[in-house]
C-alpha cells in the first residue's frame, strides 16, 4: 500500500520538493547575508546589551541609529516572508483536497476499494504517507523561517510575536500544515470532486485562521499591562524585548485614553522642540503611557497553543474523514 | 447447490428515495448471470452492496454466506470491474498488476501478463493512453488475477465501441469457461447478454423483477397469440405478464403452470429478449419503451 502511496504521489512529491529547493535556494543566501550585515554593524552585541526586559532606561537604547541602519537596508525582505504565510495552504489544497476527491471524481476509489485491503487501511496509509512528506515540509519550513527572521526581529522590524510572523516561523506552520491537509481530505469526502474540495479548503482555512488569529490568540493568556509617564519618563520600550504589543496609548491619571495608538516620553529637563510634552495637544502633565502585552518569552508558549489548536482540529478532521470513507461508495 | 450471492429484502436507500428495495434472489454458483435494467433502476446498487462499498439499509446481502461490507474476507474472493472500468490513468498496466500484487494476498500476475499479452495490449504504457476496448481488457485481466470465486461487473462494455465490446465479451467467457468463476454482469444492452448468460436477473424501478435460469424461464414463459380482445386461455396461466394488441389480434406474454390447450390461441416460444422486455414494460414506467431505446440493435 505504501508502494502504491508512493507511485500515486511521486510526481507531486517532486515538483513539491523542486519548490523547496527553489525556496531555500533564495532562503539561504539572503539569510546569509543579513546575519553577517547584522554582525558586521555590532548589532550582536547591542542587541545582547539591550536584554529582553520590556522597559530600559531611557538612555540605554545605544542600537537605535543601526536598527535604522540594518532596517531600510532589509525593508524589503520581510515581505519575502508573506510567501511562507500561504504555504500550508498551498499544502491543503494540492496535497490534501485531491486525496480523496481525485479517486471518486475518476471513479477509481471503487477499483482500489475492492481489492484485497479495507478502506480503513487504505485512508490511514494514505493519510500517514501525504502527511509525513508535508511534516517534513512544515518543520523545515517553519525552523528555517525563524532562522532567517531572526536578524529583521532583533532588529525590531517586525517582532517574532507579531501577527503574520508570528504565524510564519517557529512550529505554528507544522499545526497549519498538518490542519488544511486534513481539511482537504474531510473537505473531499464531503464535496467528491478535486475543485470544489480546494475551495472548500481555501475557505475553511483562510476563515478559521483570521477567526482564531484576530478573535482567540490574543486570550491565550491574560495580556499585561504596562505604565509609564509621559513627561520626566526615566524609561522607554525595549525594541529587542520581542513583545507582542496588542494595544497602546496615552492615558490620563483617571486611566482615561487620551490617544490611542501613540506613545510620547520627554526626558526629565527636556529642551527643544517637543519639550511641551504634548501639551499643545492636550494631553495634561500628569498623563502616562499605557501598553496592553503579551511578553516576549511567552512566544514559545503562544507557538505551542495555536499548533495544538490546529493539530487538535486535524485529528478530529481525519477521524471524521475515514469515518465517512467508509460510508462512501 | 452452492449460492454464491444471496440478498433477502435487501434495500438501499439514498435520503427518502428507495435506489433497490425487496430485492431477493440467490445467484448458484458456476453461473453466468445477466442482471439487467435500464439506467437508474438499482443495477450498480446491487453490485455495490455485494462488494462491500455499500452497507444496506434493509434486508441482508451475503456473499459466500457472509455479509460483504467492509470484508476483506469477501473482498479476497471476489474481483470487481466498475463502471467506466476505472484504472489509474497514469500508471501502466504493469504498475496496475503490482498494484494488485501489493494490495491483495493471492493475486497471479504472471496470469495478469499472459492474458494482456495474448490479446496484444502493451504493459508498458500509461492506461490513460490506451482505447476504451484495451483498458476493459486491463480492468477485467487485473480482475482475475485475484483468481476471483465471483466476478462482478457493471456495465463494462456500455461505453466501448461493439467490436471492443464482442471481443471483451468473448475474453470474459473465454476466463470464465477455463476458471469456473461465477459471473455477475450488468448491462443495458440486451443482444450482447443473449450468447453468453445462463441465468438473468431482471431490475426495473428499484425493484426486482424476474430471477432465475435463462432455461427455466424461457421454459416457463410463453407467447401466446389470439383474436383481439379474447379471453386468455382458463387453464395453465399464472400470470400474464404482458398485454400488446394489434387491430385484429392480442399478443399475451404470460407465465404457464401447466400445459395451455386453447385452440384460440397460439403459442410460441419467447426469446429472452421479449421475455426482458415484456417485464420491463409491466408498468407505467416501462410502457412506451422500444427495443431501439434500449440499444438492442447496438
Amino acid at each position: 500500500m505504501i508502494w502504491l502511496a508512493w507511485r500515486q504521489h511521486r510526481k507531486q512529491a517532486l515538483f513539491t520538493a523542486l519548490g523547496l529547493v527553489v525556496l531555500a535556494a533564495l532562503m539561504l543566501p539572503t539569510g546569509l547575508a543579513m546575519r553577517q550585515s547584522f554582525a558586521d554593524k555590532g548589532l550582536d552585541d547591542c542587541v545582547r546589551a539591550l536584554g529582553r526586559a520590556s522597559l530600559i532606561a531611557a538612555d540605554a537604547d545605544t542600537c537605535g541609529r543601526l536598527f535604522t541602519e540594518f532596517n531600510n537596508q532589509y525593508n524589503a525582505m520581510s515581505m519575502i516572508g508573506v510567501l511562507f504565510l500561504v504555504l500550508p495552504l498551498l499544502m491543503g489544497l494540492f496535497w490534501g483536497a485531491p486525496l480523496v476527491a481525485r479517486e471518486i471524481e475518476h471513479g477509481t476509489h471503487r477499483m482500489v476499494w475492492t481489492q484485497g485491503i479495507s478502506r480503513r487501511h487504505w485512508a490511514l496509509v494514505k493519510c500517514g504517507v501525504v502527511g509525513a512528506g508535508t511534516l517534513a515540509a512544515a518543520v523545515g519550513c517553519g525552523l528555517g523561517m525563524s532562522w532567517w527572521l531572526t536578524p529583521i526581529s532583533q532588529a525590531g522590524q517586525h517582532g517574532r510575536f507579531s501577527t503574520f510572523f508570528f504565524d510564519m516561523q517557529g512550529i505554528a506552520p507544522v499545526g497549519y500544515t498538518l490542519f488544511t491537509v486534513a481539511l482537504g481530505v474531510f473537505a473531499g469526502t464531503v464535496w467528491p470532486k478535486v475543485l470544489p474540495a480546494m475551495a472548500a479548503t481555501l475557505v475553511g482555512f483562510v476563515g478559521l485562521r483570521i477567526a482564531l488569529t484576530t478573535l482567540v490568540r490574543p486570550h491565550y493568556l491574560p495580556a499585561e499591562t504596562l505604565t509609564f509617564p509621559v513627561k520626566g519618563a526615566t524609561v522607554q520600550t525595549n525594541p529587542a524585548a520581542g513583545d507582542w504589543v496588542v494595544s497602546y496609548g496615552i492615558r490620563d491619571a483617571s486611566g482615561t485614553m487620551l490617544t490611542p495608538n501613540a506613545q510620547i516620553a520627554c526626558p526629565p529637563d527636556a529642551t527643544g522642540p517637543g519639550a511641551d510634552c504634548g501639551a499643545s495637544l492636550g494631553i495634561p502633565g500628569d498623563a502616562h503611557n499605557w501598553q496592553l502585552y503579551q511578553p516576549g518569552d511567552r512566544f514559545w508558549l503562544f507557538q505551542g497553543i495555536e499548533t495544538a489548536i490546529f493539530v487538535a482540529l486535524a485529528a478530529l478532521l481525519l477521524y471524521v474523514a475515514v469515518r465517512r470513507i467508509l460510508r462512501l461508495a | 447447490m452452492d449460492v454464491v450471492l444471496e440478498t433477502d429484502q435487501l434495500g438501499k436507500r439514498y435520503g427518502r428515495a428507495w435506489a433497490l428495495r425487496d430485492c431477493s434472489l440467490r445467484l448458484p454458483a458456476g453461473r453466468f448471470a445477466a442482471l439487467v435494467g435500464p439506467n437508474g433502476a438499482g443495477k450498480s446498487t446491487l453490485l455495490h452492496m455485494a462488494v462491500g462499498l455499500l452497507r444496506p439499509d434493509a434486508g441482508t446481502v451475503r456473499v459466500f454466506g457472509q455479509a460483504p461490507y467492509d470484508s476483506t474476507a469477501v473482498l479476497a474472493e471476489i474481483g470487481f470491474v466498475a463502471q467506466d472500468t476505472p484504472l489509474y490513468r497514469d500508471f501502466t498496466a504493469d504498475e496496475l498488476f503490482t498494484t494488485g500484487a501489493k494490495l491483495n494476498r493471492r493475486f497471479d500476475t504472471a496470469l495478469a501478463r499472459d492474458r494482456l499479452g495474448q490479446i496484444g495490449i502493451p504493459r508498458d504504457k500509461p492506461v490513460g493512453k490506451l482505447s476504451g476496448g484495451q483498458r476493459a481488457q486491463v480492468a477485467l485481466a487485473l480482475a482475475m488475477a485475484k483468481r476471483p470465486r465471483l466476478l462482478l461487473l457493471d456495465e463494462p462494455v456500455a461505453s466501448i465501441d461493439p467490436l471492443a465490446r464482442r471481443e471483451f465479451l468473448h475474453a470474459l467467457t473465454g476466463v470464465v469457461a477455463e476458471t469456473g468463476t461465477t459471473v455477475l454482469l450488468s448491462s443495458h444492452i440486451l443482444a450482447d447478454l443473449e450468447r453468453t448468460c445462463d441465468f438473468l436477473i431482471v431490475v426495473h424501478a428499484s425493484q426486482t423483477k424476474l430471477v432465475g435460469g435463462v432455461d427455466e424461464l424461457r421454459g416457463e414463459h410463453r407467447q401466446l397469440i389470439g383474436p383481439r380482445h379474447a379471453s386468455p386461455p382458463a387453464a395453465g396461466i399464472a400470470q400474464v405478464v404482458r398485454t400488446s394488441h394489434t387491430d385484429r389480434s392480442t399478443t399475451l406474454l404470460v407465465r404457464t403452470n401447466g400445459p395451455i390447450h386453447d385452440r384460440a390461441w397460439q403459442s410460441h416460444e419467447v426469446t429472452l429478449e421479449d421475455l426482458i422486455l415484456a417485464y420491463l414494460a409491466d408498468d407505467d414506467l416501462g410502457a412506451g419503451r422500444t427495443h431501439v431505446g434500449w440499444g438492442v440493435s447496438a
